[in-house]
């Protein structure tokens, strides 16, 4: 029996885009960072926080285990530069799943507040956050009064104080090239003791996979090629043991983007157009953006250099056979799925059931889908500890309690 | 004609330094600026009256990387070593931009040692109305036209595909955000430029896009007794584009 399936976890990831670009956005190079913010409508904002919420709260309601929102800053990537902030309002739409912030970028808080903030999470969710710490992309650098230069000393450092605020009695001192604290002594504390479960968000950088194996953290690979992710739960795999640590699957968290529909054709019908605006709209930016100086090594811009001229733009083959983009019939997605858990040796795969512009019926469909339908046949794997019907009662129960409350 | 540079390397304080040196005088010791693409043949009539060095800042050129050294100051530190290595102990100093800015902040500390200053279009100066340039801000194709009045002057601009130039000049940018993303300018250099007590040379492009030419002004001001040469057509690499720029600053130094 494979270890990956004991344990086997769907959590769902939401950006919160904002999709109402103006007719001629394509004359912006980046839709990050300088793209005006004239474009932005209150009005169609607020419908879209409605929207979104409510998507997440159904995927509470279908029973998924996580709740995945995150934080980027002046794009329409995304409409949460404050995730703790949606984190908070979701706690009470909620009951079962964790809520997950994958997250902060630590650099751009103080660490003694997010620990706070997340304490805060944690206590009024009843223990249910969960957290995944990214260093921020290049686009955060050029958005906030952060030296790039620093960013990897700085993060360092943050996640020294943060986890000394929750796992040592306060009030104690930190005294740091970055942070000087004289009485660090957050209150609330976390419920989770001593903290909630940490992960490193990263694109498989040696300095971020470093950390989590360090640390003995897990490590939420973000979206890049499969090989990437492969070599990436490698390194955590071998480093892990030299720091004390052992591996196990639920440290290996990885995304994929899914679309379930009836049939092959269809799926890829409705799934296609929101995956190209994705790549091409909503992701667009500058290789200046991506990296602002010392944000990576000169070597590192090299390799990355080389990288970047080898594709360019939509590449739908590319897209649906290098990277975890999968779209079909339940049984082909459940199989795709089980592979790549097998072979990245994970038992956490975030799912984005909404991507680009996709309309809310699409992600309601998608999305109850996958939950009744793709993973009862995972889960059945396990020596049919859990039959579809359970899944769909498990379902029904927790749509009841929160209809009933 | 091309200047014939004898390139050393030293060891100063744990980093590989690059010093170039021309001609036979006097010491000059000239401090560039924010990057090195420009080159340095506009040199040429300063190495026919003086021992030229130019030392290549590091994490520039052929100097090593130093992640720790984030400050004007740390820079002055690495010069303080560097001279001592070079027994130079008197000189005259020419800093152009980022060189302009720790010349004059070398000035405020070490005035005697110096025979002569010669700040060109210094950075460093915070001055509210007439604010520096950002860099950081121009995308690489707005860079040229942002340095000189006219770009020609500076040679064939490199290859903007070539991975080797865009690593070379992100490896210099990384530098220049060490010491500069927060601002290119200290707050607190007005306050001690008083103590600059030789006789100092301000050289600007009247046309200069990254450093206003109102703060040339402000300079004159603050540094007792300083005379300002402006040149015209030429933008914030005065010296590449004006051979008299480079013939003026001669004529101070030899004075």
């Amino acid at each position: 029996m494979a270890q990956w399936l004991d344990d086997l976890q769907f959590y769902t990831m939401h950006f919160m885009p904002y999709v109402h670009l103006p007719p001629d956005h394509e004359k912006y190079e980046s839709l990050w960072v300088d793209f005006p913010n004239r474009f932005f409508d209150p009005q169609k904002g607020h419908e879209l926080y409605q929207r979104y919420m409510s998507e997440m709260v159904l995927a509470d309601q279908l029973g998924y285990d996580g709740l995945v929102v995150n934080e980027h800053h002046n794009t329409v990537y995304s409409m949460m530069p404050v995730c703790t902030l949606m984190a908070a309002a979701l706690i009470p739409q909620t009951r079962r799943a964790k809520i997950c912030c994958f997250g902060v970028p630590i650099n751009l808080e103080m660490p003694n507040r997010l620990a706070e903030a997340y304490a805060m999470l944690d206590v009024m969710s009843g223990g249910r956050l969960e957290i995944a710490l990214p260093l921020g992309t290049g686009m955060e650098y050029w958005a906030n009064s952060i030296n790039p230069a620093t960013a990897r000393a700085r993060f360092r450092e943050s996640l020294e104080v943060l986890l000394q605020a929750w796992t040592q009695d306060g009030p104690s001192t930190f005294d740091g090239e970055f942070f000087n604290y004289r009485y660090l002594n957050p209150w609330p504390r976390p419920m989770q003791r001593p903290h909630p479960k940490i992960a490193i968000v990263g694109s498989g950088s040696p300095e971020t996979v470093q950390i989590a194996a360090e640390r003995g953290f897990g490590y939420s690979s973000v979206f890049v090629p499969i090989a990437v992710q492969e070599k990436t739960f490698r390194r955590l795999r071998e480093e892990m043991p030299r720091y004390g640590h052992s591996f196990t699957p639920d440290k290996a968290m990885f995304n994929a983007i899914v679309y379930v529909a009836e049939n092959e054709q269809l799926a890829e019908q409705e799934f296609k157009e929101h995956m190209r605006y994705w790549v091409e709209d909503t992701t667009r930016t500058t290789p200046r953006f991506l990296n602002p100086p010392g944000y990576i090594s000169p070597e590192q811009l090299r390799m990355r250099a080389a990288a970047t001229a080898s594709h360019g733009g939509f590449d739908w083959d590319v897209l649906t056979s290098q990277w975890r983009i999968v779209f079909g019939t339940p049984e082909k997605i459940a199989n795709t799925l089980g592979q790549w858990c097998e072979s990245a040796g994970s038992s956490r795969v975030i799912l984005h059931h909404h991507i680009g512009d996709m309309p809310h019926w699409k992600v309601v469909k998608n999305m109850t889908l996958f939950a009744e339908e793709v993973i009862p046949r995972l889960r059945g794997r396990r020596g049919g500890n859990q039959t579809q019907g359970e899944a769909r009662e498990r379902a029904a129960g927790v749509t009841a309690a929160a209809g009933g409350r | 004609m091309a200047i014939d540079w004898r390139s050393h390397e030293l060891m100063v304080n744990g980093v590989k330094t690059q010093v170039l040196r021309a001609g036979e005088g006097e010491p000059l010791v000239f401090w560039h600026g924010g990057g090195t693409a420009g080159g340095w043949e506009f040199a040429a009539p300063w190495t026919e009256k003086f021992s030229v060095y130019l030392p290549l800042h590091p994490g520039f050129g052929g100097s090593a990387d130093d992640a720790g050294m984030s400050s004007i100051q740390d820079y002055l530190m690495h010069y303080l070593d560097l001279f001592d290595e070079l027994k130079l102990d008197r000189f005259h100093l020419v800093g152009q931009s980022l060189g302009g800015w720790m010349a004059a902040a070398f000035a405020t500390q070490q005035s005697r040692r110096l025979q002569r200053l010669v700040l060109v279009c210094p950075a460093g100066l915070w001055v509210r109305e007439h604010p520096i340039t950002d860099l950081f801000r121009l995308k690489p194709e707005e860079l040229p036209a942002a340095l000189a009045e006219n770009p020609a002057a500076l040679g064939s601009p490199p290859d903007p595909h070539d991975v080797n130039v865009i690593v070379e000049s992100y490896r210099e940018l990384t530098t220049l955000a060490r010491i500069g993303w927060q601002r290119m300018y200290d707050p607190k250099l007005a306050k001690y430029l008083h103590r600059i007590d030789v006789p100092t040379l301000l050289v600007w492009g009247e046309q200069d896009r990254v450093v206003p030419l109102e703060q040339a002004r402000e300079w004159q001001r603050l540094v007792r007794g300083s005379q300002l040469r402006t040149f015209t057509p030429a933008g914030h690499l005065v010296l590449h584009e004006r051979a008299e720029a480079v013939k003026a600053v001669r004529e101070f130094l030899a004075a």
